[in-house]
């Protein structure tokens, strides 16, 4: 899809977001079902099959997200399946993310982690990289095995990477 | 025979010697040789020292001929002990030429056959390097390959919580003393 239709996308449904309320929330909830939908293969297969009625993939989603997320995040993307728009979903959640924190004159810190962070941990990690970077950050951890230590954050065009994914990678490009 | 015979039977008595002519004969005979002798001196003389000048003069001619062609006779053998002597020298000068081209072929073949030696040296060491060197890359390439597979299985098995949350702390930490 292009930039053009991603971003009208993401307009949209960014417009829907703020509508329903708990903006914030609903970003992050979208946020959570893109990378997921980025890291299982069988979830994006299975939704972005054609020839799978949209209806049952809508079940399908509902299935997975129903009384885990809240309504706004489940309609978004049951509404990118029947629309067959669903493997443009990271494309635009991500779009949408960054309009919603945007709306908040704030900037998206992507970080990846091999653990989950505590609550304290992220709000530091807030903090560390408001700091480092001079922007007011939302936060959207991301848990990662395949960076086996350490986190990687992503504040726009700036990366702050200290994985031991990437020291292994230098270690092997040194060798 | 006969005349001894005659001699024997005459009778030395009757001249006034047995052995010399009487006087008339003897005054007679010698004016008739005298006459005889004058005559030949003044007819036959002149061809006489006309035939012995001739003769002189040939005689000469030859006695120079002779001279001449000894003279060229030791020209020519001059010429020949010359020509022998340049033969013995063109000889010497020959091998001399020879043991000369013989040394400059040796030394040329020695340096050739030492310039092919140094390098056939210099391509085998070189063939050496090479594949010293390629055997060094190919274990350096096994070793990193194996480090490569290993290091993350080895990392992440040695990964505990405890050490991922750590990592988690030194991340923030240094994040937020980057400013």
């Amino acid at each position: 899809m292009s930039r053009d239709k991603i971003a009208a996308y993401a307009d949209a449904v960014a417009s829907i977001v703020e509508a329903e309320g708990q903006a914030e929330r609903t970003a992050d909830e979208l946020f959570r079902v893109a990378r997921a939908f980025e890291s299982n293969d069988q979830l994006r297969t299975t939704l972005s099959d054609g020839t799978i009625p949209a209806e049952r993939r809508q079940q399908v989603v509902e299935q997975l997200l129903g009384g885990r997320a809240q309504a706004t995040t489940v309609q978004v993307v049951s509404f990118l399946v029947a629309t067959s728009r669903v493997r443009d979903l990271p494309a635009i959640v991500d779009a949408v993310v960054q309009r919603v924190a945007s709306g908040r004159d704030q900037h998206v810190a992507e970080v990846r982690s091999a653990i989950a962070l505590t609550s304290e941990q992220e709000q530091r990690l807030a903090a560390a990289l408001a700091k480092a970077t001079g922007k007011t950050v939302d936060l959207k951890v991301v848990v990662d095995p395949s960076v086996l230590g350490g986190l990687v954050a992503t504040v726009g065009d700036e990366v702050i990477d200290g994985t031991v994914r990437s020291r292994l990678d230098q270690l092997k490009t040194l060798i | 025979m006969r005349w001894i015979t005659l001699l024997a039977a005459e009778d030395p008595t009757v001249t006034h010697h047995w052995l010399l002519p009487e006087t008339p004969e003897i005054i007679y005979g010698g004016l008739a040789s005298l006459v005889v002798v004058s005559a030949l001196v003044k007819f036959a003389g002149p061809s006489i020292k006309k035939g012995f000048k001739a003769r002189t003069e040939r005689i000469q001619k030859e006695i120079d001929d002779a001279a001449s062609a000894k003279a060229r006779a030791e020209d020519d053998a001059r010429g020949i002990r010359s020509a022998l002597g340049d033969v013995a020298s063109e000889r010497s000068r020959m091998l001399q030429e020879a043991d000369r081209q013989a040394e400059a072929l040796l030394a040329e073949g020695r340096a050739r056959i030492a310039a092919e030696v140094a390098d056939l040296e210099a391509k085998a060491e070189a063939d050496i390097a090479a594949a010293r060197g390629r055997s060094a890359d190919e274990l350096r390439s096994q070793i990193a390959a194996l480090a490569s597979r290993a290091t993350p299985i080895v990392v992440e098995a040695t990964l505990t919580e405890a050490t991922k949350k750590d990592l988690v702390e030194s991340f923030i930490a240094s994040v937020g003393a980057a400013r």
